[in-house]
């Protein structure tokens, strides 16, 4: 096991090189530059912009310096003076030494930031609002899902999977407004926008606070984002436990005379997870991450804007972080569902 | 590994939920904003309206910028209209533009002496200005104080370092070739030309005495010094002294943010909400008198998002969508909240002149006057917009208006508009429908719909099928610089300062922004247009001293644009469509950035 994850980790790298230069070149390839506005700025403007981010060096010099950043800690004795050019991820004092590592830029739009002030204010609510929409589609599509394979061909499978199809359907741009008209704007029961915590947070990611009016924020957008998801799931847990029960090993059971209700919790469910434990990895990576549209809706500040705006701001530090950080997370997402393939499935071994 | 996983995600989903179950315990909501101010009390009190008595109203706005966080708040490197709405609350030039009435008040300078040669500016400060910032353990807005405990005031020298060190390059100030282009060794000193800051014309006399050179003797010299731009700054933050620690470009974040206007900072969550907070040091004069709004809090939303928090009563003041418009103006509660404000920008269309079809003027003049910009402005866009005749929007100093020029550039004449035509296919020996003209426009869904109208008047006025075509915002900004620049391109326009010169002539004429010329003077791209008659005019424009003829020689100016040159179809003049809650009392400003201290919370409402 141990094995298997560094083997991951160390393979993770690689992924993270590969994914770094594409990304880089693309952007690169793209026409026009970060401080091209329909008011253009003289020439010496210009220049003095692209000098002070190193625009004017050649890409290939621009990319070692980006990864140079990244990789190589930086320490000195001396306190350093708040830039946003040096600004490390790790800052910490050891000693008499200040240990600085990761530095992913600055952000040119955002002119006051940096990627990592951006990793440090908007994943943690990103991350939080991801987390409860992904248990919402889990609370919600994995019975409903066992529940139309169970009962097939009855009104509960009818009306799961016309809930289900609904789910897919009806996207966020819609069933969001209609939420927060109703909920937010004629009820008065929620508050229409907004997120109902601030950085700094605990771990990085946790809210300090968390009360009932924290959960009024979160309500509506996590229903609205795991509503569609909960549909995926529904419709592909009913198709995985229709097939597992049809298998031998469920008419072994059931022969040996096992009660119904072990036959599907210990033998039938498990197997009949792995399709689903599949499509939670990336599901988990694009909620966690932010999603554009969402946030939009319901104003809240996560880290999915930034995915968009970055590309069309040309903001190459952020289209960059963003990438990467998406990267990260799904190739560690993907590790935790081969893990979780091994207690599922007794006959997988990860070595 | 994997435990460390499962404890993670257990956590995230646990921690929470475990809190929830004794909600007792936990105080009233917290969250979105510090605890103890008024306004989380109002949230949550007109979220559930009770019959009892009505509690007093915070005396506080609920203001909205757009989604996204505020770019910064360092004055010399704002450039976008949130961030200089903050700068400019925060800090007063020495000179402040009337944000309704774009006249120029006296700000920090409270007067001025011109050398006789219009060149030299000698400004008196006031003298009763401290520096503040919030203090968010005492929640309070606090004097600062120097290394021997005396009140830091503001003075020429803070402005002489604000202003040379925007025009410095390390600072990267986008917006510094204003300054650049007005006083005296800026642009060497921005290029590196010189290194000795004291090249730059502008020098402290003494404490309240600031003497700035200037490059030309313009009229528009102390607009530019007013400018947010050529603010002071403190320099103590930025670089450090004996008891304070130098915050670098960080000097901008709340607790550490040092102004001295009418509002200072309180809380900046970015991407989220901005606070700023009323100054009770800021001594006020007429024209920014104290405020008398406690706090001011911007949320950064979408337009709906922020129209829905608007219906909920949540928020004060904000923008309409313009899919909402015709539902506000229908809604018997909502029509009484919505104003419709001139705003100093124009929509137009440019040609690139030397495009085949569009290179003959009779073509492009033909365009021009077979757009119904009226039916434009009542059927598709809906907000109040005014049908353009010429390109320097009425309500900027010097530009012609209506009244005085009602027959002045471009106007609706379908008769002459195909007669024009025909004049150009006959000689040409071709069809209407077989010209063939592009329209691009970058991607957004209201170009569209405006290009689609326009076709459509094209085709059913002239006969011409125009091909629409669309790019990415910023592959279309490189498109409309360039040789490449299509026959027929979208544009807009919005002031820098309230004077005809930055449109008539720093938007069009030759060099201007959306008609660059190369190292030689040669066109590059854009209009690819230059008429020496109205070079010469915009020119003598800027110089002229008498208001009046100012007018006229624009005037001139404009029917050479739009008329007879024809090399830019002007559209229409924007206006901004609000709501506001009937408790609030307010001005709009013209520039796009609100003065909160003319700004009032009505009790009685």
């Amino acid at each position: 096991m141990a094995r298997f994850i560094v083997r991951r980790l160390l393979w993770m790298f690689v992924v993270l090189f590969v994914v770094s230069l594409i990304t880089f070149v693309l952007m690169h390839a793209v026409p026009g530059g970060p401080f091209d506005t329909d008011k253009p700025v003289p020439d010496e403007v210009m220049a003095n912009l692209n000098a002070h981010y190193h625009l004017d060096w050649p890409l290939w010099r621009q990319y070692v310096q980006y990864v140079y950043d990244i990789l190589v800690p930086r320490l000195t004795t001396q306190r350093p003076t708040p830039s946003l050019l040096e600004s490390y991820l790790i800052d910490v004092k050891i000693g008499n030494v200040y240990f600085r590592w990761m530095n992913f830029g600055p952000s040119y739009a955002s002119k006051s930031r940096t990627v990592n002030d951006i990793f440090r204010d908007q994943l943690p609510v990103s991350a939080q609002l991801g987390v409860m929409a992904l248990a919402v589609a889990v609370a919600v599509g994995v019975p409903m899902g066992i529940l139309a394979a169970l009962r097939q061909n009855t009104i509960f499978d009818y009306l799961g999977m016309a809930v289900a199809i609904f789910g897919v359907s009806v996207p966020v741009i819609v069933l969001g407004p209609i939420l927060v008209w109703v909920f937010g704007v004629t009820l008065k029961w929620l508050p229409p926008t907004g997120w109902g915590a601030k950085p700094p947070y605990l771990l990085g990611v946790l809210p300090r606070q968390v009360s009932l009016d924290y959960f009024k924020f979160a309500a509506m957008p996590a229903v609205a984002l795991g509503l569609g998801s909960s549909a995926v799931l529904a419709r592909l847990m009913r198709a995985s436990l229709l097939q597992v029960i049809r298998e031998d090993y469920i008419r072994t059971a059931r022969a040996k005379g096992l009660a119904e209700q072990l036959v599907i919790t210990r033998h039938a469910l498990k197997n009949a997870m792995i399709p689903v434990a599949t499509v939670l990895g990336p599901m988990f990576a694009m909620l966690v991450t932010g999603t554009f549209v969402t946030e939009q809706i319901f104003g809240i500040p996560g880290l999915g804007k930034y995915f968009i705006t970055s590309i069309t701001n040309r903001d190459y530090p952020v289209i960059m972080g963003t990438v990467l950080l998406f990267a990260v997370i799904l190739v560690l997402a993907n590790v935790a569902v081969d893990i979780a393939y091994a207690f599922l499935d007794p006959r997988i071994r990860l070595s | 590994m994997r435990k460390a996983i499962l404890i993670m995600a257990v956590l995230a989903l646990v921690a929470p939920l475990a809190a929830c179950a004794a909600p007792g315990e936990t105080p009233p909501v917290k969250d979105t904003v510090t605890a103890g101010t008024p306004q989380v009390v109002e949230k949550f009190i007109t979220a559930t309206p009770g019959p009892t008595a009505k509690p007093k109203r915070p005396n506080v706005v609920r203001a909205t910028f757009g989604p996204g966080d505020v770019p910064t708040l360092d004055p010399a490197v704002a450039q976008d209209t949130s961030s200089i709405t903050v700068v400019e609350e925060c800090f007063v030039g020495l000179t402040r533009l009337d944000e309704v009435t774009s006249e120029l008040h006296p700000g920090m300078a409270t007067r001025w002496d011109v050398s006789a040669d219009g060149k030299t500016y000698t400004f008196h400060l006031r003298k009763d200005v401290p520096w503040v910032k919030y203090d968010g353990a005492k929640k309070a807005v606090v004097k600062v104080q120097d290394c021997k405990g005396k009140d830091r005031m503001v003075t020429a020298y803070d402005f002489e370092y604000g202003i040379v060190r925007a025009v410095k390059p390390e600072t990267v100030s986008p917006y510094a070739y204003v300054l650049n282009f007005a006083i005296e060794g800026a642009e060497e000193f921005y290029t590196g030309k010189s290194t000795d800051p004291a090249t730059v014309g502008v020098k402290a006399l003494d404490e309240w005495t600031l003497e700035v050179k200037f490059l030309e003797p313009a009229a528009y010299n102390a607009n530019i010094i007013g400018l947010w731009t050529a603010m002071p700054a403190p320099k103590w933050v930025i670089e450090g002294d004996d008891c304070t620690e130098a915050r670098g470009e960080r000097w901008i974040e709340a607790g550490f943010y040092q102004t001295f206007g009418p509002f200072t900072l309180k809380e900046w969550i970015h991407d989220s909400t901005l606070t700023i907070v009323r100054n009770p040091f800021w001594p006020g004069d007429e024209w920014t008198p104290q405020p008398k709004v406690d706090e001011v809090t911007f949320s950064m939303l979408d337009e709906n998002p922020a129209m829905a928090e608007f219906e909920a009563g949540n928020l004060d003041a904000t923008g309409a969508p313009s899919t909402d418009i015709d539902r506000i103006k229908a809604d018997p509660k909502l029509s009484k909240l919505l104003v419709i404000a001139p705003i100093l920008c124009t929509y137009f269309y440019g040609f690139n002149t030397k495009a085949p079809v569009v290179n003959d003027v009779r073509v492009r003049r033909a365009l021009s006057m077979a757009i119904d910009r009226k039916a434009l402005v009542e059927n598709v866009l809906k907000g109040g917009q005014e049908p353009a005749q010429w390109l320097a929007r009425p309500g900027l100093a010097a530009a012609p208006t209506m009244n005085t020029h009602p027959d002045l550039g471009a106007k609706f004449n379908p008769a002459e508009a195909k007669k024009l035509l025909d004049e150009y296919l006959k000689e040409k020996n071709t069809t209407a429908d077989k010209l063939d003209i592009v329209l691009m426009y970058n991607t957004m869904t209201t170009h569209q719909q405006i290009a689609e109208f326009v076709q459509q008047q094209w085709k059913n006025n002239l006969g011409i099928n125009v091909k629409l075509t669309s790019q990415e915002w910023k592959v279309f900004l490189q498109t409309t610089k360039g040789k490449d620049t299509p026959q027929i391109y979208r544009m807009g326009w919005c002031l820098d300062y309230p004077d005809a010169n930055n449109f008539t002539r720093e938007a069009v004429a030759s060099g201007g922004s959306n008609n660059p010329v190369d190292e030689n003077g040669n066109p590059q791209g854009g209009l690819m247009w230059k008429n020496d008659k109205f070079e010469k005019l915009v020119v003598s424009a800027a110089r002229e001293q008498d208001p009046k003829k100012r007018v006229e020689l624009y005037a001139q100016a404009e029917q050479i644009l739009c008329y007879e040159d024809a090399a830019i179809i002007p559209l229409y003049w924007y206006t901004r469509v609000t709501v506001t809650q009937p408790w609030i009392k307010r001005t709009f400003a013209v520039g796009g950035h609100e003065r909160y201290e003319h700004w009032e919370v009505l009790q009685d409402k």
